[in-house]
């Protein structure tokens, strides 16, 4: 009888470790998945800052989305890294997409 | 067949000379800016754009005339004259550094050559601190209000009269870099500098009336009723950066130095009155 | 014979109801829904914010740095054309102070759409 809850406890324990495990191991590898999203944001938010292209925003969505990664939020972190990287995307071509002075048309020289 | 291409090279090479004929000197840049306000605001006096918005507002210039009768700044300069007259802890004074006096906002910012930068300043009252062996002042809120409030105060009537000098290309490059910045979508909200203060000048945002880029340079710092207190020119282009949604630069940073210099030569001409109060 | 008929009738006008609820009211209640939101996003200072720069009818203190939004339908030929123009101003002019709400995600996808159907409808 006492053998029997033993052996049953054991077997609750194992069940119980190994899935906490596979849990464990499916969290790495989001864990890498979404730090690798926020690295390639933050080389886009940098691409845009070495053209003086940089957004408002952009450093603080990858600052948030770090944190949103500890807590193992990944969904919310990947969405948010994401974002900002489309934003260092993007200022990134508004600064080179400008690269030649255009004066305005509204403005007459004789 | 040949001469048709001969012809035909002739034009491209020409579309290339205009192309690059379009550098337009800081000059031929004064007048066009200057005039553009002429033919806009046909009624406003040139010098009269030192009030900025409110030279082109009637309404809003009531209510800020009220307010110029028991200035706001009025604390700040008094502040900044102590500052001047109080000795460094080395028994040396801001006198030291500038012997000629208070009166000295019509010299900045200029061309210093042996720097190879844009001068500005409020950098030029740091340099003097470190110097002396103080801590320099922040850029944008504090101490540095109260004393360029006092150097303003006395400079007033000076008129705005920035050099590019032609001796020195780095000199012209700065106004060029300045000028680029002043005509750059910047943000998420896609706006230029120009878009507001020059292209849509006088309009209506909402509830606000868009200022004049003329004349912008004359009354800093400023009160702001928004901030409560006196700010620095450049704390109004942080601000002006994040409104478009762009990362603000560094307060007297190259960028920003730059763009001093250049929005100031479009201000050629007209007095200063700074210490100056807005909304 | 009568009873009948009203039954009839009634089942009719059922049927008849229900088949207006499936094959139209639920896409012009979605509409209309859509119509409704795009305006509050319209609205909003920190998301369209209209009425910093355009005038719309009966809104309160618009600014007057562009046209006043109205008869949309005769001044863009489609809802295309309108919804490029809220996409990214500058394609048709490059110097449009106008933020390109779209391109640069100012705007999320389903506000952008939103409001492009709100914007239709003025």
């Amino acid at each position: 009888m006492h053998k029997r809850k033993v052996l049953k406890f054991s077997l609750l324990a194992g069940i119980l470790c190994s899935s906490m495990t596979t849990l464990a191991l499916a969290d790495e590898v989001s864990t890498a998945k979404v730090q690798k999203l926020i690295d390639a944001a933050d080389a886009a938010r940098k691409q845009a800052a070495e053209v003086g292209g940089e957004w408002r925003d952009t450093g603080k969505m990858i600052k948030k989305a770090k944190g949103l990664l500890k807590k193992g939020d990944f969904v919310a972190a990947a969405k948010l890294a994401n974002k900002a990287a489309k934003q260092g995307h993007l200022g990134y071509e508004q600064a080179m997409s400008q690269k030649e002075l255009k004066l305005p048309s509204y403005l007459h020289y004789e | 067949m040949k001469q048709l291409f001969r012809k035909l090279t002739l034009l491209v090479m020409t579309c290339g000379f205009i192309a690059s004929a379009q550098a337009t000197t800081p000059e031929e840049d004064l007048a066009a800016f200057q005039n553009f306000f002429k033919k806009r605001f046909p009624n406003v006096e040139t010098q009269d754009y030192i009030n900025g918005a409110y030279s082109i507002d009637p309404v809003g210039r009531e209510n800020w005339e009220a307010i110029e009768e028991f200035p706001p700044y009025e604390p700040f300069i008094d502040e900044g004259q102590a500052m001047w007259e109080t000795p460094f802890a080395n028994g040396k004074t801001y006198k030291d550094c500038f012997p000629d006096g208070p009166a000295l906002a019509g010299k900045y910012p200029h061309w210093d050559k042996d720097k190879g930068m844009v001068m500005t300043l409020p950098l030029a009252l740091n340099n003097c601190r470190k110097a002396n062996g103080e801590k320099p002042m922040k850029y944008k809120k504090g101490p540095i209000n109260s004393i360029l409030s006092y150097l303003s105060y006395e400079s007033r009537g000076q008129v705005t009269n920035v050099v590019v000098p032609s001796d020195d290309p780095k000199a012209l490059q700065a106004y060029e870099d300045g000028k680029k910045f002043y005509y750059t979508r910047r943000g998420q909200l896609n706006f230029s500098c120009a878009h507001c203060h020059l292209q849509n000048a006088g309009m209506i945002l909402r509830t606000e009336i868009l200022s004049p880029a003329l004349g912008h340079t004359t009354h800093f710092p400023v009160y702001r009723s928004k901030w409560g207190t006196v700010g620095t020119l450049h704390r109004r282009f942080t601000g002006c950066n994040k409104q478009v949604r762009a990362k603000p630069f560094k307060a007297h940073g190259e960028e920003y130095r730059n763009l001093e210099y250049f929005l100031t030569y479009m201000s050629n001409g007209l007095p200063l009155n700074g210490p100056g109060a807005r909304k | 014979m009568i009873g009948n008929t009203k039954k009839w009738i009634g089942k009719v006008g059922m049927i008849g109801v229900i088949a207006g609820q499936v094959l139209v009211s639920p896409t012009l209640l979605a509409g209309d829904a859509d119509v409704a939101e795009g305006k509050k996003i319209a609205f909003d200072r920190k998301k369209g914010n209209c009425l910093a720069c355009h005038n719309i009818s009966g809104a309160p203190s618009p600014g007057n740095i562009a046209p006043a939004l109205i008869a949309m339908k005769s001044r863009y030929p489609t809802k295309e054309a309108l919804t490029e123009q809220i996409w990214d101003a500058t394609i048709k002019n490059p110097e449009s102070s106008m933020p390109p709400f779209g391109k640069h995600g100012i705007l999320s996808e389903s506000d952008f759409k939103k409001v492009v159907e709100y914007v239709w409808t003025l």
